[in-house]
């Protein structure tokens, strides 16, 4: 059985010791990292994830436990040979690039090995084969400020590239970067390990790269809280058959990333009480009607999808329920484009008759849903009521009491299972068509 | 990491950051260029005074006197032992007498003395007023030098001695009958002599005439001096331990041209403090730049031993960063400094030549000095970026790179 790359046992890490910010970023870590693995070191900020990474990167002297490298212990060498590790074995990206500016594009990826010795002509030639392999060879005698954040961190995938490694460490690289080049900069890693075979090790809090890895290191509060592998992808690791199996945890660590072992198992539980669909279905359902809300499908073709099977790539729903989800879904997203509008005409007055039709319409899409009638009275005040939440006046509590309240004080006077129906639906609606800006 | 690539980074600062770099060299400039100077003044006043008192021919000759106790007399057999020597040229005597001075009715006590004009050149002997006599005054039996003291004995003041230059005056010899005896006879000089010129002698009372001119009015048969001049440098000590040995009482001038040198080595050295006040204070600057250069490069310093840089490396870019600015400091300082000297030489003896005084070179650049300059400004580089170098190659990366 192959021996591993990196073992590091029982390590502790504490910052300022014995003064009076002491801290504890790492208690009791233990990790086998094998050569060409693609692992991932994942937690909140303050988990203690970057401190292991820097611990395996030689620059992190634990206080307690040993870190081996290729066998070797990195700590109990000199820091003039631990140089060696730092410059022949492993090489690095930073989620803030560091580049050094004053230097071009070619100089920094040439930095490393003008630190081995090497001559201009051979790092030239080096740095510029790795700068057009990573698709920033056009740009190489730049300075780096003259790049853009993408370019950069491209550039300095190059640099950790150039002295050859086994072991590329990755910072959050991709913590500072869009989305595009966030897609760039993981797949040349994914291509670093399994085109160069290289061993990853990637510190992140981003649950989207997970499916990179082979194994996912979770991180909490300085210690490792757990190991999932990933069953996507072929192990590396020498796994003992029945030691660990694969289970829907597995697949829930990946959807709910930052929620404990014990949460999942909820999750789990809760499912099973409340959904006719597994985690897979409602995964794959996600995804169609995805499509379909952003007009890829139409409503044939997600109807289609729903009732394949799951087995020929479908969700499995029956027919009937299909049909019905169908219809549900594409009157409501309707529906929720009068908000949209409503919203949109709201800041201009001269319109003031045309948003009266709209809160016209949207109380007879509701009642209409929810099967009601209502007196002259109550109409005028549920259009009252609607205006008033669309817009924001009031809130969803607001709403809901005034759906109770009686007639002569601007209410409905409906009971609480006819309020409750209400405001449910008109939420769904509101959470369609109220564009809002969050980061995800 | 490879000298060239070294040299490459530790002068990235020329670049990213010219105008603190240049400035930190300038004011390394300004420090070197004021001890330049100031020990550049100290070789120039050296110089002047050395060519004031020194001729070649004076310096290489020594002035021979008989000590009374071993009975050696100064004669021309003594001249001829000397000049026998192989390693002398020429020994020049001269001869001495007592004499009353006559001027305008005034009689004084003086020494007459008698030389030929290489002892008048192997002495030394310069002129305050009027002229020296020079080889061609060998036969010259109408004028005489005078001692200043001389000139006070009649009365003249110092501001009037240019004036007495051409009065005429009269001897008497006083010359003792034979040899011990007490007997004087009085030898009257029927004869004006012109006053040539006025020794710079301090002290004596001394009238200088030719030799052939004194030996036509009095025999000689015994000198009071012999200077005896020396082929070479090498050699003068030699000679001057084998008179001293003979029982002769020797005097050189290169001793007291020695003398004149340490006293202005004192001036030098003495110049050369405020000089290197100037310089320290420069080198403090210099430091504190090195210093808040480290702390702006600590990140830098972070990310490059992430990526491979040894310790060592990264104190080797530091040092040679300090040593490149101190040593184009130095040579700044030697260029502002030697254009200094060299501007005020120009218009002091542009003015000299307005006033119709003498050029001088009151500063002087000796090539070694400036050479030794530019080496000890680059080690003052070196000594200033060494502790900021080491505590940049101690610094923890990681710590390093987290720095803003």
């Amino acid at each position: 059985m192959a021996k591993p790359l990196i073992i590091c046992r029982d390590l502790d890490i504490i910052y300022n010791k014995g003064k009076s910010n002491e801290f504890k970023a790492l208690s009791g870590a233990s990790t086998d990292i094998y050569e060409g693995e693609y692992i991932i070191l994942f937690g909140a900020s303050g988990s203690g994830k970057s401190t292991l990474m820097y611990s395996i990167q030689g620059s992190l002297p634990p206080g307690n436990g040993t870190m081996l490298i290729g066998g070797e212990d990195i700590y109990a060498i000199s820091i003039e040979d631990r140089v060696y590790f730092q410059r022949y074995v492993m090489g690095i990206i930073f989620q803030q690039f560091n580049l050094i500016p004053s230097l071009t594009v070619l100089d920094n990826v040439a930095l490393p090995m003008i630190f081995a010795n090497k001559d201009k002509a051979t790092r030239n030639r080096r740095a510029q084969s790795l700068l057009d392999r990573f698709g920033v060879g056009a740009v190489s005698h730049k300075i780096t400020p003259m790049l853009s954040g993408g370019q950069q961190q491209r550039v300095s995938v190059a640099r950790s590239m150039v002295n050859d490694p086994k072991i590329l460490l990755a910072d959050e690289p991709t913590g500072n970067l869009d989305s595009v080049s966030t897609q760039q900069v993981m797949d040349k890693i994914d291509e670093i390990n399994t085109f160069d075979r290289r061993t990853v090790i990637m510190v992140s809090h981003n649950a989207a790269h997970l499916s990179y890895a082979h194994r996912v290191y979770y991180l909490k509060d300085g210690a490792i809280v757990r190991e999932v592998v990933n069953p996507q992808r072929k192990q590396i690791k020498p796994v003992k058959e029945g030691e660990t199996i694969v289970t829907e945890l597995e697949q829930l660590a990946r959807l709910f990333p930052y929620d404990s072992i014990e949460t999942l198992r909820v999750k789990s539980l809760v499912n099973f009480l409340t959904q006719d669909y597994t985690f897979d279905q409602l995964e794959r359902m996600e995804r169609t009607v995805k499509f379909f809300m952003n007009g890829k499908i139409d409503r044939d073709a997600l109807i289609k999808t729903l009732i394949l099977p799951y087995e020929r790539g479908g969700v499995g729903v029956p027919e009937r329920d299909a049909r019905r989800m169908a219809t549900t879904s594409s009157k409501m997203l309707n529906q929720a484009d009068d908000i949209r509008r409503f919203r949109k005409n709201h800041d201009q007055p001269h319109v003031f008759f045309d948003q009266h039709k709209l809160a016209e319409r949207l109380r007879d899409h509701l009642l209409k849903t929810n099967r009601m009638k209502l007196s002259q009275k109550q109409d005028a005040n549920l259009v009252e009521i609607i205006a008033d939440r669309v817009v924001g006046v009031s809130n969803e509590v607001t709403f809901h009491e005034r759906l109770e309240k009686g007639i002569t004080t601007g209410g409905l006077a409906l009971s609480e299972k006819e309020s409750d129906d209400v405001a449910r639906y008109f939420e769904k609606l509101i959470a369609q068509g109220v564009d809002v800006s969050y980061k995800s | 990491m490879r000298t060239q690539d070294l040299a490459q980074l530790s002068t990235r600062a020329f670049k990213t950051n010219p105008m603190r770099t240049w400035l930190t060299i300038l004011g390394m400039g300004v420090g070197t260029g004021a001890v330049v100077v100031l020990v550049g003044l100290g070789f120039g006043l050296q110089q002047i005074i050395l060519e004031q008192i020194v001729f070649g021919e004076t310096l290489l000759s020594l002035g021979v006197s008989a000590t009374g106790a071993q009975n050696l007399e100064l004669n021309s057999e003594t001249v001829a032992t000397f000049e026998a020597n192989e390693h002398v040229l020429d020994a020049a005597p001269l001869a001495r007498f007592p004499a009353l001075v006559t001027y305008k009715g005034l009689t004084g006590n003086l020494f007459v003395q008698g030389a030929e004009p290489p002892y008048i050149r192997y002495a030394g002997v310069v002129a305050s007023a009027g002229e020296v006599f020079t080889d061609e005054d060998l036969g010259n039996d109408t004028e005489i030098m005078l001692s200043p003291a001389v000139l006070k004995l009649f009365g003249i003041e110092d501001d009037k001695m240019t004036d007495f230059v051409g009065e005429k005056v009269k001897f008497r010899l006083l010359v003792p009958e034979s040899e011990g005896s007490d007997q004087i006879n009085e030898i009257f000089i029927d004869k004006e002599y012109t006053v040539k010129g006025i020794t710079k002698e301090e002290g004596v009372l001394n009238a200088l005439m030719m030799l052939p001119e004194l030996r036509s009015h009095v025999g000689i048969e015994e000198y009071e001096r012999i200077q005896v001049r020396v082929d070479s440098n090498e050699f003068l000590v030699t000679v001057e331990e084998e008179l001293i040995e003979a029982g002769y009482r020797v005097t050189a001038l290169s001793k007291t041209v020695e003398q004149a040198s340490k006293i202005f080595q004192g001036v030098q050295a003495v110049l050369a403090t405020f000089g290197g006040i100037a310089l320290l204070v420069s080198a403090i600057g210099m430091f504190n730049t090195m210093t808040v250069t480290l702390l702006e490069r600590t990140k830098e310093i972070g990310i490059m031993r992430t990526i491979g840089a040894a310790p060592k490396d990264i104190k080797w870019l530091f040092v040679s960063e300090s040593v490149i600015v101190g040593f184009l400091g130095g040579v700044s300082g030697i260029v502002m400094g030697v254009a200094l000297g060299v501007i005020v030489n120009f218009m002091l003896n542009v003015a000299a030549s307005q006033f119709g005084g003498e050029s001088v070179k009151l500063f002087s650049f000796p090539l070694g000095f400036l050479v030794f300059i530019a080496l000890f400004s680059a080690v003052v580089g070196y000594l200033t970026g060494i502790f900021p170098a080491k505590r940049a190659s101690t610094l923890n990366p990681l710590d390093a790179i987290r720095y803003e």
